[in-house]
């Protein structure tokens, strides 16, 4: 009996912003914000900085802020290097992020306030996801859609499936499902802090129109 | 209608209105403000309700009417929301009441959302009936004076929601406040691709030469949106590069200061040739349009500003923006990327300079611009929001939703 191949249908998510009413104006005052804040708006914060999509020098709000809000540009490395997936929960990130600034508050002199209308603003967000409508069966649709598909819609699989299954929905389909495990360690290698959103598409795109063509050059063959 | 953002808008942004649309299917969503002509509420609602009734949804647009004074007053109260000393004595919020409540008996409220615009129409949350209240701020409220903005929270804490434009604007009410930035729409006269034909009939109208660069700022002749600060930067350019200054404005129906302030700017200007000052009048879309589309630098130099959505239009239209970095400007003009944001009227003079004396710089930066709007600032995004807003408010304690 053939095997059910399952489609991967592509979804997208938007992100509604919500304000938490808090906001900080000095380092201690975000270091005790972060430890009272709802795990959405930690989310947020953190594994949300790539929906942005413009061309970023770090990789969470609270290191941009940290950076260019109080210019404690080793704190800003400090916090950039924390890598949200690896954590079971949130939590776990809450605590890093507070290890990382309480260092920071012992080892240095505390940093300048902030310009008056330069504080951090702690946000949350709702979320609604949504199919958009392309389903794929094989290898030459999926890379169609790829190159079709908005940079949400990427967000939703390549970022946002981290936080749901640990991994990718790409790599997980095309390992599970079409059991193009090299390809799908090829996906999984993609440094997800190292690019903008339309940077990891290109990526994407590299690695499955390579394969592709293998396929078809094994045909003529 | 919506199809006509196909290939324009984000794919995912109008797949998800059409769902949205088939959720909300038949409600009615009624908006409110104080002015049908001049200002950008007034100008994204006349395009926002044909798109809702295309989706659908019962969309309705009242106005409330009110006598000099009361906009005299809804003045003070906007312009110490955005920090300026204002006294506002009982007797005028009285006044504001007032008004409000002749108003209340005249609008049918019956609605399932109702969003309420500016501070003008606010108290008319004291004579809700049903459904969901939301208040939309479309000022700067980032440092308002403390007394005004605690009497208008009287109102404001009453709705089910706030909206504000940026997170800075946000103040502690105790409702559900949401952030949604406002938008352009790319197919109205204001913003669609003109002809070159279409571009010099306008110039020539208004008697412009398009031989020499054009630097050009589109606002209401207010004192916030600095005018005479941009005529200060031009004089400063113009010691170095030859170049006009248009400054184009159409007067705004609720603001009853926009006439001194064009008298000031008429006589700042006094006899130079090279500065246009062209008062424009309600819904000249395509003349403005034609402006910024025959720019070389676009400038929005405000001093406190709502959002500045003439710097969204100007990017969209491939120009470099230079900005001041106030409100909402910031959120459109990634510093370097799609322009500059400044400071001081020698910072602007500064980068007009720069950007007059690097045509590939400001073409990479405009191009970068545009796709930044489409991508950010387009009328489906703020549709898709307001709807978004609404769907969450009737599904309350959801962090995320499958639709």
């Amino acid at each position: 009996m053939e095997k059910i191949i399952k489609p991967f249908e592509f979804k997208q998510c938007v992100s509604i912003l919500k304000s938490t009413g808090k906001k900080a104006a000095n380092l201690r005052g975000l270091r005790n914000i972060i430890a009272e804040v709802s795990d959405d708006c930690i989310f947020h914060h953190t594994y949300q900085y790539f929906l942005k999509g413009h061309i970023l020098e770090y990789t969470n709000d609270f290191a941009q802020w940290a950076g260019e809000g109080l210019e404690e540009r080793a704190l800003a490395e400090y916090l950039s290097n924390i890598d949200p997936y690896s954590f079971k929960d949130i939590n776990g990130l809450r605590q890093e992020l507070l290890n990382v600034i309480d260092r920071c508050l012992a080892d240095f002199p505390e940093p300048r306030e902030a310009m008056q209308g330069d504080e951090f603003y702690f946000n949350e967000t709702v979320t609604l996801t949504f199919p958009v409508g392309i389903r794929v069966k094989n290898l030459a649709e999926f890379l169609i859609a790829i190159k079709y598909i908005d940079a949400a819609a990427i967000y939703y699989h390549f970022y946002e499936a981290r936080v749901r299954l640990g991994v990718d929905d790409f790599s997980k389909w095309l390992e599970d499902s079409q059991g193009r495990n090299e390809l799908a360690e090829r996906i999984k290698a993609i440094d997800p802090f190292m690019h903008s959103i339309e940077g990891i598409k290109n990526h994407i795109i590299e690695a499955v129109e390579e394969e592709v063509r293998r396929d078809m050059e094994a045909v003529e063959q | 209608m919506i199809t006509q953002y196909s290939g324009i808008s984000p794919k995912g942004d109008l797949i998800l209105l059409q769902r949205l649309g088939e959720k909300l299917k038949n409600r009615s969503f009624l908006h409110i403000n104080s002015t049908r002509a001049g200002g950008g509420v007034a100008e994204i609602l006349h395009r926002m309700i044909p798109i809702l009734k295309d989706l659908n949804i019962n969309a309705r647009w009242e106005v409330i009417e009110g006598d000099e004074k009361f906009f005299d007053i809804t003045k003070k109260i906007h312009n110490a929301l955005q920090g300026n000393f204002e006294n506002i004595t009982k007797d005028m919020w009285q006044h504001h009441y007032e008004v409000n409540r002749i108003n209340a008996e005249k609008i049918n409220f019956d609605a399932d959302a109702v969003l309420i615009h500016d501070p003008q129409p606010a108290p008319l949350i004291e004579f809700r009936k049903s459904g969901k209240w939301i208040w939309r701020c479309h000022i700067d409220v980032s440092h308002p004076l403390k007394e005004i903005c605690d009497n208008l929270i009287r109102y404001c804490g009453k709705y089910d929601a706030a909206i504000f434009s940026v997170a800075k604007f946000t103040r502690a009410m105790g409702i559900d406040e949401f952030i949604i930035p406002p938008s352009i729409d790319p197919i109205s006269e204001k913003n669609r691709e003109l002809t070159g034909e279409e571009i010099g009939e306008t110039l020539n109208k208004f008697r412009i030469s398009p031989d020499r660069p054009i630097i050009l700022q589109v606002s209401r002749f207010d004192r916030f949106k600095d005018p005479i600060g941009v005529i200060s930067a031009y004089r400063l350019v113009k010691k170095y590069n030859d170049c006009i200054l248009i400054l184009a404005g159409s007067p705004a129906a609720d603001d009853p200061e926009g006439e001194a302030v064009l008298k000031e700017v008429q006589d700042y200007a006094a006899d130079d040739p090279d500065i246009h000052i062209l008062l424009l009048p309600p819904f000249s879309g395509k003349d403005i349009n034609a402006l910024q589309s025959a720019a070389t630098v676009v400038l929005q130099k405000s001093l406190k500003e709502g959002f500045g959505l003439t710097v969204s239009e100007a990017m969209w239209k491939g120009k470099p923006v230079i900005g001041g970095a106030t409100g909402g400007i910031p959120l459109q003009i990634v510093h370097g990327v799609t322009g500059f944001l400044v400071h001081s009227v020698e910072g602007a003079a500064f980068r007009i300079r720069q950007v007059l004396n690097n045509p590939e710089m400001a073409k990479r930066m405009g191009e970068n611009g545009r796709e930044y709007v489409r991508k950010n600032f387009l009328i489906t995004r703020q549709i898709r929001d307001y709807l978004s807003v609404w769907h969450v408010m009737e599904n309350k304690g959801k962090g995320v939703m499958e639709l």
